[in-house]
């Protein structure tokens, strides 16, 4: 059930964490290109700019975001209403927060093996 | 998140770190459970071998190919018949197991002259199959066979034939899970890139992490073939091994048990740039969001969106039938590896249970952020748990069904806790929209079943007239609303008892190519 309690940050994470799993990969550098262009091109969709989406990689991220994007504006409806510059800084704070769980935070000591 | 120390774990008190309870407002940098680390000896863990990660989940699921244990009987027997991974081939490879059946004599002198003899013999009962796996066992292993000259020099002599050869003994790994590692790596590096299959559509995955228990490699690929997407391949589930081979001419790796088999795509991310998306082919939300992503990446999510808007007309009235008569009900969801994370939250969110705890086997600290991440607060999450473990747990807990295997399953019975097989399942297959609410009619068939009233009259003081016999429809509507009882909506499951069969004589639509590859 979406808690319309909590702040629009914790709503925003809390929803990942739920439902996707494209945040858990098994290796830090893995996830960290994970995050970083699953997280990147949601904004981007979120804010109607333009996304890459011409490499498969580029394309599988897009995917995802597609569906974390058009997720967040059924279930989290004031998105719908912010100003791009106030989506951005959301998003931002967003990547900053899942990057701390699922990286810098983890206590997944799998995650500093140098090889798959 | 505290950890949780075990009142039976107390002469262990190593185990504290493997337990973890979520607190309210918690989350994954507060605390995690241990993960993949060796099993403590006497624990009586609920843990397999390396060789049955290797063989029994990942390699034998393959329809057409002759899987040789070199090694005792033993190893081979209590890996036959044991997992429900169909086939379309009349299962083949759930009928027949074959051995080296090696002995003390062998140990003592050497097995290679037995395994070549096998090999031959196994190959010449079975002329039609030109493909064979050979797993190494603890015994083998020690004395050092090397059965990978033996399958050369088999190959050399019968040139139609190809062997695989994986080293992955018994005591290779903490569990299972060094196993499917072993396998994985394995396969990639000797047989990926050495074979092309042909290629029949402009929309080509492997389907990955998927053992076609019950027949879920089947529903998963009837959607697939609906949207016109070609599976190149299924590692391995109704999989065949020269379409393994080809797994290099895919354009996209669709990963569901990411445990057991995101090595492999990982390494062919990395060698061949083919991406990896991870699906959940478990719940309506899930599946739904899946099948869409896969359709996004073709560019034919159209096609996706009408298999789901189809498949949820049909089912959904069917699952919110049981949701209303499963809400509040307490679930220990205690699976191998992955599925306290593909469950945790759906069957939470869509069949309205309370999961009071996760476990895993075999399963990483990777595969303990997931369960977490999707488990409520106040679930107690166990890593690596053990008999004595799991019945302190059921005695606090109380839950009113367990998912776990069937060896913890006959224990949970034993102090009248029902549970279902989460490896198996009971009516499966479970993924898939008709699957989901096959899943929750068995939910709902354990926890009402009137045997839990009836077992308790004792026949030889209770009068039968007076046990009151309730059916499952009157202890599980009891507290309903009229409304709800009156639903000319919601509805009991009607499918068949036999819902795959029918995928394997279905007529597909044909989609017109608009490029060819070069092999096609």
């Amino acid at each position: 059930m979406i808690d319309q309690g909590k702040t629009q940050l914790n709503q925003l994470t809390d929803y990942i964490m739920k439902n996707c799993l494209w945040q858990f990969h098994s290796r830090v550098w893995d996830r960290e290109r994970q995050n970083e262009g699953i997280l990147t091109k949601t904004m981007q969709l979120l804010c109607g700019e333009p996304v890459e989406k011409e490499t498969p990689a580029d394309k599988c991220y897009w995917v995802d975001a597609v569906c974390l994007a058009d997720a967040y504006k059924e279930n989290f409806t004031w998105i719908n209403d912010m100003e791009k510059e106030d989506i951005k800084t959301l998003m931002k704070e967003l990547k900053e927060r899942i990057d701390f769980l699922t990286i810098t935070g983890s206590l997944n000591a799998e995650l500093k093996d140098p090889r798959y | 998140m505290p950890h949780h120390l075990f009142k039976c774990s107390e002469c262990i008190p190593e185990r504290e770190k493997h337990a973890v309870i979520k607190g309210e407002g918690e989350d994954l940098s507060d605390a995690l459970p241990l993960g993949y680390l060796n099993t403590i000896p006497g624990t009586i863990s609920e843990r397999g071998c390396a060789y049955c990660g290797a063989k029994h989940v990942i390699g034998t699921p393959m329809k057409d190919v002759i899987h040789m244990s070199h090694g005792p009987i033993g190893c081979t027997y209590d890996t036959w018949q044991t997992k429900r991974y169909i086939s379309d081939n009349d299962n083949f490879q759930i009928k027949n197991t074959f051995a080296t059946d090696v002995k003390e004599k062998h140990i003592v002198f050497g097995a290679e002259k037995v395994l070549r003899d096998n090999i031959k013999e196994a190959f010449k009962a079975f002329p039609n199959i030109k493909r064979m796996t050979i797993y190494q066992t603890c015994g083998t292993a020690l004395i050092g066979d090397d059965i990978e000259a033996v399958a050369k020099d088999v190959m050399e002599e019968m040139p139609d034939v190809d062997i695989f050869v994986c080293n992955s003994p018994g005591f290779a790994g903490p569990s299972q899970s060094g196993g499917h590692h072993k396998i994985n790596i394995g396969w990639v590096n000797n047989k990926v890139g050495t074979y092309e299959p042909e290629i029949t559509s402009d929309y080509v995955i492997n389907y990955v992490g998927e053992y076609n228990i019950q027949g879920d490699q089947e529903v998963m690929q009837d959607y697939f073939k609906r949207m016109g997407i070609q599976i190149l391949s299924t590692f391995t589930g109704n999989g065949s091994y020269d379409n393994l081979r080809g797994m290099h001419l895919a354009h996209l790796n669709v990963l569901e048990c990411a445990r057991s088999a995101e090595y492999i795509c990982n390494e062919l991310r990395q060698r061949y740039g083919i991406p990896r998306l991870d699906i959940d082919g478990f719940g309506f939300k899930a599946l739904a969001d899946s099948l869409r992503k896969i359709g996004l990446f073709f560019g034919i999510e159209d096609r996706a969106q009408a298999i789901i808007d189809e498949e949820v007309a049909r089912w959904k009235p069917e699952l919110d039938w049981y949701k209303e008569r499963l809400k509040g009900k307490k679930v220990c969801l205690w699976p191998g590896g992955s599925k306290l994370w593909h469950w945790a939250h759906a069957i939470h969110e869509e069949m309205g249970v309370e999961v009071v705890s996760v476990y895993t086997k075999f399963g990483h600290q990777g595969d303990m952020e997931k369960g977490i991440a999707r488990c409520e607060s106040g679930a107690l999450a166990i890593d690596d748990p053990n008999e004595l473990e799991s019945l302190e747990a059921m005695r606090t807990l109380k839950p009113d069904v367990i998912f776990t295997g069937k060896r913890p399953g006959e224990f949970a019975k034993k102090v009248g806790v029902p549970y279902l097989n989460a490896h198996a399942y009971h009516n499966g297959p479970y993924k898939g929209f008709e699957g989901w609410v096959r899943f929750a009619r068995d939910i709902y068939n354990a926890i009402y079943s009137p045997v839990h009233q009836l077992a308790l009259v004792d026949i030889t003081k209770d009068e039968i007239a007076d046990t009151n016999f309730l059916t499952q429809n009157l202890i599980s509507d009891k507290d309903l609303s009229e409304e709800v009882k009156n639903s000319t909506t919601l509805r009991e499951y009607t499918g068949n008892y036999d819902s795959v069969s029918q995928f394997r004589t279905k007529e597909y639509p044909e989609f017109e190519r608009t490029k060819k590859a070069a092999n096609s």
